[in-house]
């Protein structure tokens, strides 16, 4: 026997073919979503599936398109609704006007990356000042913190469309983006990254006369970036996912999010499941672009969120 | 005398100086905490006390606790707690499993092979909740859905099965496709974690004469214990929290077969107009997660 | 304490709203078309006085905004159609600008008591009584239109038809447009090859509950496995599979006086039981009314409970009056075993939802009495929707089009059985709900008998809280 080549045992075989299998079952969905938006009618709704379309057609997405128009982008003064004479906000920018849908993508990001931005700057402050400081209160934040972390935010559905109404934030993109930053998940992981933050440099810094807002942006940032950037994709995917705080938030053909478009979509087509699926792409294939061009990013991301959290 | 108490003078004017920059830091982080989630939650456990409905002319009437004995005399919200649960028994330890077995075959696999399957485990992770609904829908649909062709055309089935329409199978169908959206992440942890155990250790044990199964249990599982745990936690978190899937795909039905206590919160104050029962339900949803999550901290903690 | 951080949160936002240049604020005029950001500039012209309905003059001459929602009622949900009748509303009153939303019956409802308890209801919104009189307008939340009412063209409404859109205190929460008779429809190609046109009377429409079951049942022999959907996943298109069961036995839904349910009655149990054991009927509790036509479209079913004029003439998919694959349907009244059928009647108008402004209140009637009153806009906003006029005095509405025939035959055959408009039962929205429940557990084994009995329970219970 020759020990240097090594023995394929049939346990191993079994489990990579399976495995196989596995990894073909689940990128599936996914298969179906991308050839069903280019399918015919006629081959959506046959009883034997088109495995491979036979006849590629745009059709479902030229409805989609054609369905409603909004403007690319809107920028307006902040409340200026409660000023105007007519109760329309003052709008100083708007984009052309193209397909709802693509607005709906632009909305996405919005709150995406706002969210993100917003998240990581609160996130890091409180994480340091949690980690590193003794301060009156600290134990019973923290559990605050610790028990309202898993809390499902449709435990707070009415209260919050009352107060977000109350702030005239109801449909806007902020009544998405400001529970999503309220909600401590961030300020737990950056406050396990803060932790590894060792004690003599904030003492060497604070001898050396710098500010804590100085101390925290020099020293602590940068010590803490791999957090940062393992927080940004945690925030990245919720927001991006969190379908129910959409839900109940958003209203205006304006104002929806993509994830929300779809399920509009689905709602008033029923079945009409290629121009679902074209929908479904379009909410699909960008945040993959993304996902697998930052790959390396994304694990590590979660891997370290794991590790800390 | 006088020296201590000028220390103890010294450090609460520290401590006060200290909690003061504390807080400031705390701040911004501070108002979206507590205007978008304590807020609430207050307001949710006040309007929990009261009968209230949508209406001009509609006063919210105290009530004590009428709503919460409400609850466990609805069967529906028994009914909808009893899924809750089993959509959490049923998904969690299998999603563990699963990304433990899946981690476990690749992650000693070359670089590119492995970060292929990483990525197609993940991706119903990225693709998102409702793209996911609406696809599986499709496939469960009963007329022309993939799952009734390929069942009876490899004889597994007689006739079409109305799966998302069936109380049977219903509440099946919303667990595997949690499922599927569920493994991605762990099986990414585990793959570190793995990949992370110590090789010396692993080889220190095979010239012992460890087998497979003693190497798994007495080496590698305690040294993953803390990325089980985790994972645990996070899996339980995103089954109770599983609300899209019921929306887009049952609302709940057959019969209320797949209605959650997140459904059915939902269901109460947007159908049924209940705002201070949906409220109830939450404050008692809250309740227990709360509690699992203090648990499940407090044995990451000793661990 | 929560007026403070409130105070505190708004300003933080307003900060971080300059920093990054966000869009909050309500809506804006694009929700469909870029050309709506036009009309809703200040044009203050002195023409749009002149309105006998909106009597408020200090909203006359001043620019407002407000806001449609309109639910998929014919191509009052397409938004091309609605396009057009808000640039001829525009044209003679350029003060008022219109955004519409459109609505579909799996989440509209959803949508709109969300966006009430967020504190933006629209002003108008397009349905019918059942939601704009019995729940809306229950709650509290419409604006009384006994005014539009006094207009001339008010009076000619139908009698029946004014009174369902009157609530029980007395003031009217939805002013009419169109109505329509609901009714059922088959694909005639698969039931001749079934040898099942027997059964039928092709000239008026009409069968008999004995031969409905006989031809069912000779579409299933003759190998069609879903002869028909008794849909029920939710609320969407409900009223076809009420009609269904109310008319085979002569069964009722609620009271003459509409005060308590009725669905209990043995006529109402047998018919249950019969569709349940009846081969190719399924309880589908994956589907709502909606599905069911697509379904019946694409030939999967070969009759659709959830059938009205509207769905006849639509041409979307395929040349009207016929599925997509070319077959003939044939619109049929419900099968009843006294010969009478009584169709379950739509009526769809508009509410607006009281939002405090006087102005704008002021502006929404403007608006519907234009669309609904004007001599000729009143035609092309019937037209749109595909259903029929709720004043005798209109008639000729679709003369000259291709689908005027079909139109002539639904007035014919159909509109003269609408029966008791009972959606109107105070806790409407709740017994609703309770009946899609009620079919799926029967559709799942439960006995009939005992759950219709849990469905007059509930949905009685519902009655005396809502009162």
């Amino acid at each position: 026997m020759d020990s240097g080549i090594k023995r394929i045992s049939p346990y191993k075989v079994f489990s990579m073919i399976l495995l196989v299998i596995l990894a073909l079952l689940f990128a599936f969905p996914l298969y179906w979503i991308v050839t069903g938006a280019f399918k015919t009618r006629a081959a959506i709704n046959a009883t034997t599936p088109d495995w491979f379309p036979q006849e590629w057609v745009l059709d479902n997405f030229k409805t989609l398109f054609s369905r409603q128009m909004a403007p690319l982008w809107e920028l307006g003064v902040p409340f200026s609704s409660h000023f105007t004479k007519d109760g329309n906000p003052i709008i100083f920018t708007a984009g052309p006007v193209v397909p709802a849908a693509i607005r709906w993508l632009v909305n996405t990001v919005f709150m995406t990356v706002m969210a993100m931005i917003l998240t990581c700057i609160t996130a890091s402050m409180a994480g340091y000042v949690l980690a590193k400081k003794r301060f009156r209160g600290k134990t019973l934040l923290f559990s605050l913190i610790v028990c309202a972390m898993a809390l499902p935010k449709q435990v707070i559905l009415i209260p919050l469309i009352r107060e977000m109404s109350a702030l005239s934030l109801y449909n806007t993109l902020w009544a998405i983006i400001f529970p999503t930053v309220g909600w401590p998940f961030g300020v737990f992981l950056m406050k396990q990254f803060s932790e590894g933050i060792p004690g003599e440099m904030l003492e060497a810094a604070r001898i050396d006369g710098a500010s804590e807002l100085k101390t925290f942006t020099k020293i602590v940032v940068p010590m803490v970036k791999p957090g940062i950037g393992a927080l940004a994709i945690f925030t990245f995917i919720n927001c991006w996912n969190d379908y129910f705080l959409q839900l109940i938030m958003l209203s205006s053909t304006n104002k929806l999010s993509i994830a929300l478009g779809i399920a509009k979509l689905q709602a008033e087509n029923s079945i009409d499941y290629g121009l679902i699926m074209a929908g479904g792409t379009l909410a699909a294939v960008p945040i993959i672009v993304v996902f697998l061009v930052f790959q390396k990013y994304f694990t590590q991301g979660i891997t370290m969120g794991a590790v800390k959290g | 005398m006088a020296k201590s108490a000028n220390v103890t003078d010294r450090s609460r004017a520290l401590v006060i100086r200290e909690t003061r920059s504390a807080y400031l830091f705390l701040l911004p982080s501070l108002i979206f905490f507590v205007g978008f989630v304590i807020i609430p939650m207050v307001l949710c456990v006040y309007t929990s006390f009261f009968d209230s409905t949508m209406g001009k002319d509609a006063k919210d009437v105290f009530i004590g606790f009428s709503n919460y004995a409400e609850l466990w005399r609805d069967p529906i919200f028994i009914r909808s707690l009893k899924n809750t649960i089993i959509i959490v028994v049923v998904s969690v330890p299998t999603v563990c499993v699963f990304s433990l077995w899946v981690a476990s075959v690749v992650y000693n696999l070359k670089g590119p092979v492995l970060s292929t399957f990483r990525c197609i485990f993940y991706l119903p992770v990225v693709t998102g909740s409702v793209a996911v609904a609406v696809v599986w829908k499709w496939m469960f649909n009963n007329y022309y859905g993939i799952f009734n062709y390929v069942g009876k055309s490899i004889g597994i089935l007689d006739k079409n099965i109305n799966w998302l329409g069936d109380e049977r199978f219903a509440l099946g169908c919303i667990i595997l496709i949690l499922f599927t959206t569920s493994v991605g992440q762990p099986i990414v942890l585990y793959i570190s974690a793995l990949g992370n155990v110590d090789t010396t250790l692993v080889e220190a044990a095979e010239v012992d004469g460890a087998n497979k199964m003693q190497l798994f249990w007495k080496i590698k599982w305690p040294l993953i214990m803390p990325t089980t745990l985790y994972i645990l936690v996070i899996t339980t978190i995103n089954s109770f929290q599983c609300f899209a899937l019921i929306q887009l795909l049952t609302s709940g039905g057959p019969n209320h077969s797949t209605d959650t206590v997140m459904y059915y919160i939902y269901y109460s104050a947007f159908k049924l107009y209940r705002y201070g029962y949906a409220n109830s339900m939450g404050v008692i949803l809250a309740i227990f997660i709360a509690v699992l999550s203090a648990v499940q901290f407090k044995l990451a903690k000793e661990k | 304490m929560k007026k403070l951080l409130a105070l505190g949160l708004s300003v933080t936002m307003a900060v971080s709203l300059a920093a990054c240049g966000g869009d909050a604020g309500k809506e804006t005029g694009g929700a469909d078309s870029g050309a709506n950001n036009n009309a809703s500039e200040p044009q203050n012209t002195e023409a749009a006085a002149g309105n006998e309905a909106a009597d408020n003059s200090a909203a006359a001459g001043e620019s407002t905004a407000i806001t449609l929602w309109t639910y998929p009622i014919g191509n009052w949900g397409d938004s091309a159609t609605v396009d057009s009748i808000i640039a001829s509303f525009n044209e003679a009153h350029p003060e008022i600008s219109v955004t519409v939303e459109y609505l579909d019956y799996t989440n509209g409802d959803d949508q709109v008591n969300t966006a009430i308890e967020g504190g933006q209801a629209p002003d108008i919104v397009m349905e019918g009584p059942e939601r704009l009189v019995a729940n809306w307008g229950a709650k509290g939340l419409m604006v009384d239109l006994s005014d539009l009412f006094d207009t001339t063209a008010g009076g000619e409404i139908y009698e029946n038809v004014a009174a369902a859109c009157k609530s029980t205190d007395g003031a009217y929460y939805e002013y009419p447009l169109c109505m329509v008779a609901h009714c059922m429809a088959i694909n005639k190609n698969v039931f001749e090859a079934a040898d099942a046109m027997q059964y039928i009377d092709e000239e008026t429409h009409t069968w008999t509950t004995e031969n409905f079951f006989k031809a069912v049942q000779a579409v299933y022999d003759s190998g069609v496995e879903n002869v028909g959907a008794v849909y029920c996943s939710g609320q969407g298109g409900d009223q076809g599979t009420r009609a269904l069961i109310n008319n085979l036995y002569g069964g009722t839904f609620t009271n003459p006086e509409h005060t308590a349910y009725t669905a209990d009655s043995p006529e109402n149990i047998k018919a249950l039981e019969e569709l349940y054991a009846q081969d190719g009927i399924n309880f589908d509790a994956s589907i709502a009314g909606g599905d069911e036509i697509t379904l019946f479209r694409n030939g999967t079913l070969a009759m659709a409970f959830c059938w009205n004029a509207a769905q006849q003439v639509n041409a979307d998919n395929s040349a009207a009056g016929t599925t997509n694959n070319g077959d003939t349907i044939l619109p049929m009244l419900f099968p009843s075993d006294d010969g009478k059928a009584e169709l379950c009647g739509g009526i769809w108008g508009f509410g607006i939802f009281n939002n405090g402004d006087d102005a704008k209140i002021a502006a929404a009637k403007t608006f519907i009495d234009f669309v609904c009153n004007d001599e000729t806009q009143a035609k092309e906003s019937v037209k749109a929707s595909t259903y029929f006029s709720v004043r005798p005095t209109m008639t000729g509405i679709y003369d000259g089009m291709e689908i005027a025939d079909t139109m002539d035959e639904f007035a014919t055959y159909f509109l003269p059985s609408m029966g008791d408009y009972y959606q109107v039962v105070p806790g409407w929205a709740t017994a609703r709900t309770e009946w899609w429940n009620m079919l799926q557990r029967i559709g799942t084994g439960g006995a009939p008998a005992d759950e219709v009995q849990v469905f007059v329970t509930n949905a009685n219970q519902a009655v005396s809280e809502a009162q």
